[in-house]
């Protein structure tokens, strides 16, 4: 097992730069999570780091030593393909072995390996099969288990998930993150779901872009995001975004009126520089963190277009005056009949108008 | 349901018509005309008389050997050299990949008799290019068009030549459906290119190379124009006579169309016969 180290690792596609210098320490046995939407850069990254793509700028380190100019079967990689990448002609058993057989690996240890796979993953009365007569999630398993008997120092995972419906990826979400505590095993893993993110991780890269936004626990970005993006992108439903302004300083901190809705002021704590009054901001705040009128730091009205029940918890789809979307979690149980309704804001993130966290 | 399927066939009747004229009667007639003996007037009915020829005929014969003969070398090498061009064309290092595409496919469209009289010229005996250049490097000249084996070999280097890129191209569209990411994971796998391409592209290819042999097949069970225009109908002295030279001289030269009908029946059965062994011999394990 061992660490992967990215060190300021560039990709540029022709003059087209698509990852710009990214930074990532992953330690040994960790399981890490690049999450971001489409085209924001995280599978070229993983790609680099298997050696599937040149790398042109920075080093790629694997277990301490660099592996730019080294061949892909060289760095102690194993690869999860989203598509799978099974050979389609070769039985699940020849699937498994076929590296190794064609490396001259000797028999008794392959067949060793496959086995343990097999029984790792429960495929072993799938052996003989041939891949078109597998499901969607044995087809993953499989997949999973050419990556095993490698026994790589490395797992990499490129959204292997994507292809199978919810209840599926709910499963092997599930036996992914038994592989990971059952192998011990350094794991990269790509998606752009961030349930999935939140789920496996013991840390989360966000990417956007090409650039890294922020690096951290589930958690941790969860509860203190550094931008914008990030507070929208982890959690679900995602943050709500309403737009604001400052409209002065008191002993506490600076005053935000939100637009539209002149009564409702929020003061923020905000030491350091703050912008100055006037200054547009944007207020954060998570569908559970609206409460009851009255609860919390500052009452907002909103009109309900939708009611979701969804057993335990309900989500009020809604408007402010000012048409800002926002969505309210609450207990079926306190879900009014009216068509507006007033909410208080219990907590709240401050975003400049670039979306850099202010608080 | 059945109104509208009757609605559909008054759609179809015209084309259902001309295809009855046109392909099913011939089809019907021309077995029938087999049993018939077709050199007196008028036709009589003789089941054994054109089938019975067949069986002792040398001609037939002769040309059931040129056939056969053509078929077994020209069809594999051509169908090799088709897949080396269709992993050259696919090969990312390849510039200018569209314009060796046309180049390869160029000989399909170009008219026969315009390519014929090509290679006519170019193994021309005293002035043709190719007896130029054996010459060059020392060899000496062939005359390609006076001994039988010269003749065949030509037969079988014009037929490539006109059918490889055709063959390369359907090839190398099967190439390029093999999904990129199977060679990704083999090349984690540290597999080698050259065992990729045995153990990965082939497999994977054989229904398109199956496919392939069996144009191939079909086309040459059927060959003439080259035969006919190359080397002269046949020539020389019948060397380079095919099934399908056979059924022209014996129909259309000698006006003996039930030998000729019973020769064309012989070529069909045989392409039949060729294809489903072909297919039986590379049919996917259960």
């Amino acid at each position: 097992m061992a660490t992967v180290t990215l060190n300021n690792v560039i990709k540029r596609f022709g003059v087209f730069e698509v990852v710009h210098g990214a930074n990532i320490d992953v330690k040994h046995g960790e399981f890490v999570v690049f999450v971001g939407p489409s085209g924001c850069g995280k599978s070229t990254l993983l790609r680099m780091i298997a050696g599937l793509e040149d790398i042109s700028g920075g080093e790629i380190a694997i277990g301490g030593k660099v592996v730019n100019d080294v061949e892909p079967a060289d760095r102690g990689i194993a690869m999860v393909f989203q598509s799978y990448a099974l050979y389609p002609h070769m039985s699940v058993e020849q699937n498994l072995s076929f590296g190794l057989r064609m490396t001259g690996n000797p028999k008794a240890d392959t067949d060793r390996r496959v086995e343990r796979a097999a029984e790792i993953l429960r495929i072993s009365e799938l052996m003989d099969r041939r891949p078109k007569k597998l499901s969607g999630g044995q087809r993953q398993r499989v997949a999973i288990g050419r990556a095993i008997v490698r026994e790589p120092q490395v797992f990499l995972f490129d959204e292997p998930l994507s292809n199978l419906d919810a209840e599926l990826r709910v499963q092997m979400r599930v036996e992914i993150s038994r592989l990971h505590k059952e192998l011990g095993a350094t794991m990269i893993y790509v998606t752009h779901d961030q349930t999935e993110a939140m789920t496996l991780a013991d840390r989360i890269v966000v990417m956007r872009a090409g650039h890294i936004e922020q690096i951290g626990r589930p958690l941790d970005l969860y509860d203190n995001p550094d931008n914008q993006f990030v507070a929208g992108f982890v959690g679900s439903p995602k943050m709500n975004f309403i737009n604001g302004r400052i409209v002065g300083r008191d002993a506490r901190g600076v005053v935000v009126e939100l637009a539209g809705q002149e009564k409702t002021r929020i003061t923020q704590p905000l030491t350091g520089a703050a912008p100055e009054t006037g200054n547009k901001v944007i207020v954060g705040v998570r569908p559970e963190h609206f409460g009851n009128a009255g609860e919390g730091d500052a009452d907002l009205v909103v009109a309900i277009d939708v009611v979701e029940h969804l057993g335990g918890t309900s989500f009020l789809y809604a408007r402010t005056a000012n048409g800002d979307d926002v969505v309210i979690q609450r207990d079926a149980a306190k879900v009014p009949d009216t068509s507006e309704i007033t909410v208080s804001i219990r907590k709240s993130y401050l975003f400049d108008e670039k979306g850099l966290r202010l608080r | 349901m059945r109104n509208r399927n009757a609605t559909a066939y008054r759609f179809l009747t015209p084309y259902l018509l001309i295809f009855a004229i046109f392909w099913v009667w011939p089809i019907i007639s021309s077995f029938m005309i087999s049993f018939q003996a077709t050199r007196t007037v008028p036709w009589r009915f003789a089941p054994g008389f054109n089938w019975g020829r067949l069986i002792g005929d040398p001609a037939f014969f002769n040309a059931l050997k040129n056939t056969l003969l053509i078929l077994v070398i020209q069809v594999p090498v051509m169908i090799s050299l088709a897949l080396v061009m269709a992993v050259l064309l696919n090969s990312p290092l390849l510039k200018a990949r569209g314009l060796y595409r046309f180049a390869f496919f160029a000989p399909v469209v170009v008219g026969e008799v315009a390519y014929s009289a090509v290679f006519r010229l170019m193994f021309n005996l005293d002035f043709g290019i190719i007896n130029k250049l054996l010459n060059s490097v020392g060899l000496p000249k062939i005359d390609w068009f006076s001994n039988v084996t010269p003749a065949m070999a030509l037969i079988m280097i014009a037929v490539t030549w006109r059918w490889a890129g055709y063959n390369a191209i359907i090839l190398l569209a099967g190439m390029q459906s093999i999904p990129e990411d199977v060679y990704e994971a083999a090349t984690l796998d540290r597999v080698s290119k050259f065992k990729q391409f045995f153990y990965i592209t082939l497999p994977l290819l054989k229904p398109v190379i199956v496919f392939c042999l069996v144009l191939s097949i079909i086309g040459t069970m059927q060959l003439f124009t080259e035969p006919f225009l190359i080397t002269e109908r046949g020539g020389p002295g019948g060397g380079t006579e095919t099934l399908g030279l056979l059924l022209y001289r014996q129909g259309f030269r000698s006006l003996n169309f039930g030998y000729a009908s019973a020769v064309a029946y012989t070529m069909a059965g045989l392409a039949i016969a060729i294809t489903l062994a072909q297919l039986w011999l590379t049919r996917e394990p259960k």
